[in-house]
């Protein structure tokens, strides 16, 4: 099989799927959301304003022309403009997309290797003291909720002992490094838990299978066992959790975000969702819809390189 | 002119901790490896047979597993007490061991012929890459894997099963181990295959002079391949001797039973519709051993002797050169 032909094939599956996520993004918001006009011209409007509004907006079509029009945005990426700050959305996109990187990015390499490398360690000393140690801290770090590390690590880390801003952020490198360094620890302690032990599952998963047996009669150290024959046979299960995140790291993250006052695409999506600004949350479930496509079909693609008993179809 | 002897098992134990208490195993296992000499083990599922192997691998789990007691003797050192890294150096180099799984046993995402280098350049770090893969390619053909040039760079699911054994015995002779274990290397291979896999052991044991541990509870296949025996049960070998002696004049009734367990094609004796004879009764459990013969529960000429009132029952000396037994009441 062609691996183009493959991707391409795959990559027309976003037909159907756009399509799906227009009509549900458009039934939750035209049907359960409240009537947006309220939310935009506050309390005190009158019916004449609200009818105007509508007008403006496009609100007071037929249900199947906002539905064609929302379907139009998602296959032209032409996704107009805010309706509550009037801004073209794609200069918001690019205008928060560079502070949400500046967190995203970093956390998750770090996150990744911090949990991988944790999870070897772990399985390596299976049972021993270090593997219960991280297992306490794990149930820990997944248990206590990611607002109390976050409250914590402003008041301790940032107000206490001033080693980094509380909140904010600065355009420009290096000027935005600051205030990026708190968010990501605070994240990668938050990640940690769940990750490590998902990590580990995967690895020791296949530490018990016989071909490890037979790598240790060949007389292989355990190192050389557990980075080479375990490593790789395990890279499955790692690659589709590792490559899964990518499309989030461009939408940031939702809620840090706002704590944080980073103003990325995180906290201007909660933002749009507050104020019923449906051209932005529409511009922001579209691309994530298409982001995990492309790179699930990215995953399937890298399973050829790191299992050959895997054949693309 | 006796030939030299390469492996020396002396009152082996190997204990398990477990939930309930340590389990021995296996418990006080002697035997001998010869040059060019085949010893058969043979024994129920759970009689310690493969434990014994993995002891001598060094390759125990531990925790929950330990060698508790006993000397493994291989050129005069024990491999017992010897630090991780030699051991390194002996496995897969001197002491090499093929499994029953062959299905299993190799690395799926790697190619046979980078599974095979890579013992090479382990264990003969001298040779430079293309003579490794000429090494590769050498012990390919040696197995008789049919275009070994083309085959090497083949992944262990192109393979057959009895391909793929074929593969791992080219792994563990390819740096000419002086012994070879083989535990039930051909238990999971129909039986064609198996024959096959048997006939190329031989036929390498002869042209390399290994010994070669054969751990099996199929009898035709001692019969075929091995010198020496050793019978197992709970952990203890209970009758060893020369395979022709162990045949036909089998002392223990534990061994007796397993000899009539053999569904015969004998069309003359006139018993065709006869029943298979089994051994009655179970294993018991190595939590919960009987004191005396830990057989006496499934034996037809148990007596009080056996029961305990004179102690455990060991190896001596039965009748005829080098047949020993651990039995009260030996049959002939």
């Amino acid at each position: 099989m062609n691996l183009y032909s493959y991707i391409f094939r795959r990559l027309l599956y976003i037909i159907p799927v756009l399509l799906g996520v227009c009509l549900v993004i458009f039934v939750l918001f035209n049907l359960v959301a409240p009537d947006p006009a309220y939310t935009l011209l506050g309390k005190h409007a009158t019916l004449k304003q609200i009818a105007d509004l509508h007008h403006e907006l496009g609100t007071d079509k037929p249900y199947l022309f906002q539905y064609l029009d929302t379907v139009k945005t998602a296959f032209t990426f032409n996704f107009g403009y805010s309706w509550t700050s009037k801004q073209n959305i794609w200069e918001m996109i690019k205008a928060g997309a560079g502070p949400s990187l500046a967190i995203t990015g970093p956390l998750f390499v770090l996150s990744n290797i911090f949990a991988i490398s944790l999870a070897l360690l772990v399985a390596f000393y299976r049972g021993k003291l270090i593997d219960k140690v991280v297992l306490i801290l794990s149930i820990a770090g997944m248990s206590i909720p990611s607002l109390a590390v976050v409250l914590f690590g402003q008041w301790f880390f940032a107000f206490k002992l001033g080693l980094f801003e509380i909140s904010g952020y600065e355009n420009g490198f290096p000027n935005f490094i600051p205030y990026v360094i708190l968010p990501i620890l605070l994240y990668v302690v938050i990640s940690f838990g769940g990750d490590t032990r998902f990590y580990r599952t995967v690895i020791l998963d296949e530490a018990y299978q016989d071909y490890v047996r037979t790598a240790r009669s060949k007389g292989l150290s355990e190192l050389r066992v557990m980075f080479k024959h375990v490593l790789k046979n395990s890279m499955i299960p790692i690659l589709t959790q590792i490559i899964i995140q990518i499309p989030g790291l461009i939408l940031g993250l939702l809620f840090a975000e706002s704590f944080f006052s980073i103003p990325g695409l995180g906290a201007m999506t909660i933002n749009a969702i507050n104020n019923s600004d449906f051209p932005v949350i529409k511009a922001m479930t579209i691309m994530s819809a298409v982001g995990f496509i492309v790179f699930n079909v990215i995953t399937d693609v890298l399973y050829t390189v790191v299992d050959p008993r895997m054949k693309l179809k | 002119m006796s030939p030299e002897k390469v492996l020396e098992v002396k009152d082996l134990v190997v204990e398990f901790r477990t939930d309930r208490g340590a389990v021995k195993a296996v418990n006080g296992v002697n035997f001998d490896v010869f040059k060019g000499k085949t010893v058969g083990i043979v024994g129920e599922s759970g009689s310690g047979k493969s434990v014994t192997a993995l002891a001598i691998m060094g390759l125990i789990p531990n925790p929950p597993g330990r060698v508790a007691n006993g000397q493994i003797l291989f050129g005069g050192k024990s491999l017992v007490t010897m630090a991780p890294s030699e051991m390194r150096k002996i496995r897969g180099n001197k002491i090499a061991m093929i499994f029953q799984e062959p299905m299993t046993s190799l690395n799926p995402v790697f190619t046979i012929g980078n599974q095979i280098e890579e013992v090479v350049e382990l264990h003969q770090p001298h040779l430079s890459r293309s003579q490794r893969t000429a090494k590769a390619v050498d012990m390919l053909r040696l197995v008789g894997i049919p275009s070994p040039e083309k085959r090497v760079n083949e992944y262990p699911h192109q393979l057959s099963g009895g391909m793929r054994q074929r593969v791992m015995i080219a792994i563990a002779l390819s740096c000419e181990p002086d012994i070879l274990i083989a535990d039930e290397p051909t238990t999971a291979l129909d039986v064609t295959i198996q024959a096959q896999i048997l006939e190329l052991m031989k036929r390498l044991q002869k042209e390399l002079g290994m010994g070669i541990i054969l751990i099996t509870h199929d009898l035709g296949v001692v019969a075929e391949t091995c010198d020496t025996v050793a019978v197992m049960y709970c952990g203890q070998i209970v009758e060893s001797a020369d395979v022709n002696t162990l045949f036909n004049h089998p002392a223990h009734p534990y061994t007796k039973g397993l000899m009539d367990s053999i569904p015969s094609f004998d069309s003359t004796s006139g018993h065709k519709k006869e029943r298979l004879q089994t051994i009655e009764g179970m294993v018991p459990s190595l939590f919960n051993l009987p004191n005396g013969c830990n057989f006496q529960d499934r034996c037809s000429k148990v007596t009080d002797a056996c029961r305990g009132s004179q102690g455990d029952p060991v190896l001596k000396p039965s009748k005829g050169e080098g047949h020993y037994v651990a039995c009260f009441n030996p049959l002939n």
